[in-house]
């Protein structure tokens, strides 16, 4: 029988908890999984259950100035959503939001990904400059759109009515059919070469030999396009389409910026309805309310398009 | 400026450099403010001297005073090393204050003062949650008026810290100064004084003198005169120059500000004396269908402007008057930074239509045209250095202070009486950036035409919300009439204040 070596001595001491590898602390070599889950499920228990019981906690309670005290309300913030119009319509506008700017963004990224998937020389040099959009914060590209946009000085506005796609008297943001569209704008000009990137990335991944046999077999572009690039994309698609849903049930920066969900209640999202009631009227208990419907639905849609494209992790 | 004014001006400046009253530094200013250029004055600087009020910073006549200063160091041995924090909203004085002249008490006092500077919401979140937890984070607060009823129980009455500390009193700080309508209108909550008035932002009329020239106007005197002048230059100027600029973005706390001004003006008010909303009345009617036509004289995006917008309208001569901010005006004046340096004029507002007494509305409202948006400062009653915290609010609002603010922060209206006769805030009277040429308007609006909101608990909720999200719903068509929006806003308002 071979004899073990001195190291395979100390890894077997080691996976049997009974011996520190030199240099390492004991807890660092054990193969029991408690010490490798603690960090991060401290972490789960602090940042993410916490607030979540503590907000669920928070939902059955407002806080009353007066008394300067949270007080139990029972099940009235749930009440109130079900008759707050304002959160229907902010709940609807969140949903047309959702769905048109991810349509836009996902047929444009592909779009725009397969123009720029070649190794020709500049190719390199315009996808790096796609990125730049992606490193501004959204509040100042909200500042950007909201002075092009503005109907006396604004450089889009400008445009728009040179080409008489826009009246003069009608600002965009302050007119009811055209301010989630103007919010909306900003929104695709900043993340759709987020998308861009994502499909780019799974575009440069994909195998050639489907390609070689569909153009043998005399499969045309569109044929090729529809048949094999988009199946073969879809794990990717599915990908990125869910970070950017997620992100844009919850947008909120544009809005505040450009429009202050109005005119009058018209680009109002949950967000900022949820953000309104807990920072500006001190309703805490609201405010967690409207936040835990947000999270409900996102973890629902979520899980939906999950099951749905069989994304697997 | 009248050339002979300046000439005037320019000679007691070289009189005063001359005789050594002037350092060479501030001449040079004086001189460029008065459009010599460096090279007539043998200096050999190229630049022009812009306006900046930053420069006069590091004048000797621009220091606080000895006096003060000295008391500061007195009183506060026993609490060096002491921080203090102030949450507070960039207005001028906590610009000038944290920019300027905290360095000062700093010094003298051995204390550390910690100013965060932020937007008014997130002041107001700081504060809630400071209130809530009773942690005493912030030694002192910044008391909007639509707060202080919240409030009033949270921080110490200014009198009654005289009374029980007289020893940490400052010599001639005088509670009397300030401006008495400010006190009633800004930060007294039925009998406390919650805190002293420490900014007044004030509606005042603003109009081009060169325009209204053209057109054979006068100053408009009234409501109505000054709409049918906007008609008229609308009419006659539009589309490239407008009879009025406005504020009038949906949701946004500006229009509600505007419209409160346009009802007090047409004989309305916002609550009646029994608390009830009565902005749905006939008064309250009437201001709106004054509003609709005013608006009309606006150009299209005055829908999407806060004061932001309005401000910049005018800047870029794209209207002709403004009833805003009185803090616009040493913008306007700002060669610099705006197309109409030196054509801007500052009068009072128009006489309203009828004006309610504070007696016939209700929550303490004071209907006036010239609508103020000033704030307070006080310590907070949960401050674990309440002593060190009152020693630097008197100090910072100190008239030698306010004059002070007054003069580095642009032209901003001081809230004390004395200080519009401080004689550095009256050598600002001059065309260019900064200029004081507008405080007397100011303050006889203050005096006569000032307008304050109701004080109620949910006043930051109708003001910032209800009432602008309806109006903003209104004039983009979304609601049918006037009387349907005012109602809509009358049945939320009432639900609100009676909770």
């Amino acid at each position: 029988m071979r004899q073990s070596t001195p190291m395979e001595l100390r890894m077997g001491a080691a996976r049997e908890g009974r011996l520190s590898l030199p240099g390492l602390p004991r807890m660092l070599t054990s193969e029991h999984p408690l010490p490798w889950l603690l960090p991060l499920t401290a972490m789960l228990l602090v940042f993410t259950v916490y607030p979540l019981i503590y907000n669920i906690w928070l939902s059955f309670h407002e806080y009353v100035p007066f008394k300067r005290a949270l007080v139990p309300v029972g099940t009235d913030n749930w009440a109130r959503l079900l008759a707050d119009e304002r959160f229907w319509g902010a709940m609807g506008t969140t949903f047309l939001y959702f769905f048109v700017v991810l349509g836009i963004e996902l047929v444009l990224g592909i779009a725009l990904a397969m123009l720029l998937d070649s190794d020709a020389p500049g190719y390199g040099l315009l996808r790096s400059l796609l990125t730049l959009t992606l490193v501004i914060p959204p509040a100042i590209t909200g500042m950007m759109f909201l002075l092009m946009e503005d109907a006396q000085f604004g450089v889009l506005t400008w445009a728009l009515q040179g080409i008489g796609l826009l009246s003069p008297d009608t600002p965009i943001l302050a007119t009811p059919s055209t301010a989630l569209a103007g919010v909306m704008l900003a929104d695709i000009w900043q993340w759709t070469p987020f998308m861009v990137l994502i499909v780019l990335a799974g575009l440069r991944s994909l195998p050639p030999e489907p390609y070689e046999a569909a153009m043998l077999d005399g499969a045309g572009p569109w044929m090729i396009f529809r048949k094999i690039t988009l199946p073969l994309l879809s794990k990717v698609l599915a990908v990125a389409i869910l970070i950017r849903g997620i992100d844009l049930f919850r947008v909120f920066d544009y809005m505040f910026v450009m429009t202050s969900g109005g005119p009058g209640t018209s680009t109002y999202t949950l967000s900022l309805y949820a953000w309104q009631q807990t920072f500006s009227f001190i309703q805490w208990g609201y405010g967690a309310t409207l936040s835990l419907v947000t999270l409900a639905l996102i973890l629902i849609l979520a899980n939906l398009f999950i099951w749905i494209s069989k994304v697997r992790w | 400026m009248k050339d002979s004014d300046r000439k005037q001006y320019l000679a007691r400046a070289v009189d005063d450099y001359v005789k050594g009253r002037m350092n060479r530094r501030r001449f040079l200013g004086v001189a460029a403010q008065l459009g010599l250029g460096a090279a007539a004055l043998g200096s050999g600087i190229a630049r022009p001297f812009l306006g900046s009020p930053a420069w006069a910073a590091s004048d000797d006549d621009l220091m606080p005073s000895a006096e003060n200063l000295a008391w500061v160091k007195e009183v506060s041995a026993p609490f060096r090393g002491t921080t203090l924090k102030l949450a507070t909203e960039s207005t001028p004085p906590s610009n000038v204050l944290n920019g300027s002249l905290k360095k000062f008490f700093e010094e003298a006092s051995g204390m550390k003062v910690e100013i965060e500077i932020l937007p008014l919401e997130q002041v107001l979140q700081k504060l809630t949650l400071d209130v809530a937890s009773q942690l005493g984070t912030y030694d002192l607060y910044y008391v909007d008026q639509s707060w202080a009823a919240s409030i009033s129980r949270d921080v110490f009455d200014p009198r009654e810290q005289i009374d029980a500390k007289p020893d940490l009193a400052m010599p001639g700080y005088d509670i009397s100064d300030f401006l008495p309508a400010l006190v009633d209108g800004i930060c007294r909550y039925e009998d406390r004084m919650v805190g002293v008035p420490y900014d007044i932002p004030i509606f005042i009329m603003m109009y081009r003198k060169d325009i209204y020239e053209q057109m054979g106007f006068q100053a408009p005197a009234t409501m109505e005169e000054w709409l049918t002048q906007s008609e008229a230059i609308t009419s006659e100027m539009g589309p490239k120059l407008y009879g009025a600029a406005g504020q009038m973005k949906s949701g946004h706390y500006s229009l509600e500000c505007e419209w409160t001004s346009i009802l007090w003006g047409n004989g309305g008010s916002i609550f009646d004396k029994d608390g009830k909303f009565s902005g749905n009345d006939e008064a309250g009617l009437a201001a709106m269908a004054y509003y609709d036509r005013l608006h009309k004289t606006m150009p299209p995006g005055a829908t999407s402007w806060t004061w932001d917008g309005q401000g910049q309208a005018i800047a870029q001569g794209v209207a002709a008057t403004m009833l805003s901010w009185g803090e616009f005006f040493p913008y306007f004046d700002d060669p610099a930074s705006t197309k109409i340096s030196g054509l801007m004029e500052a009068v009072r507002c128009p006489k309203p239509a009828s004006l309610r007494t504070p007696g016939e509305c209700g929550f303490g409202e004071i209907p006036g045209v010239g609508h103020q948006g000033g704030s307070s400062l006080a310590v907070s009653r949960n401050s674990k250095n309440p002593d060190a915290a009152w020693i630097f609010m008197q100090w910072a609002t100190s008239a030698d202070t306010q004059a002070l603010i007054t003069t580095l922060g642009g032209g901003t209206g001081p809230t004390r009486n004395s200080v519009y006769d401080d004689p550095r805030v009256i050598a600002n009277r001059r065309v260019g950036a900064g200029t004081t040429r507008h405080l007397d308007v100011v303050r006889e609006t203050i005096a006569s035409d000032m307008g304050s909101e109701p004080d109620l608990p949910a006043w930051a909720q109708i003001s910032s919300d209800t009432i602008p999200v309806n109006l903003g719903r209104y004039f983009a068509g979304e609601i049918a009439s006037a009387k349907e929006c005012m109602d809509q806003i009358a049945k939320e308002t009432d639900r609100l204040a009676a909770m």
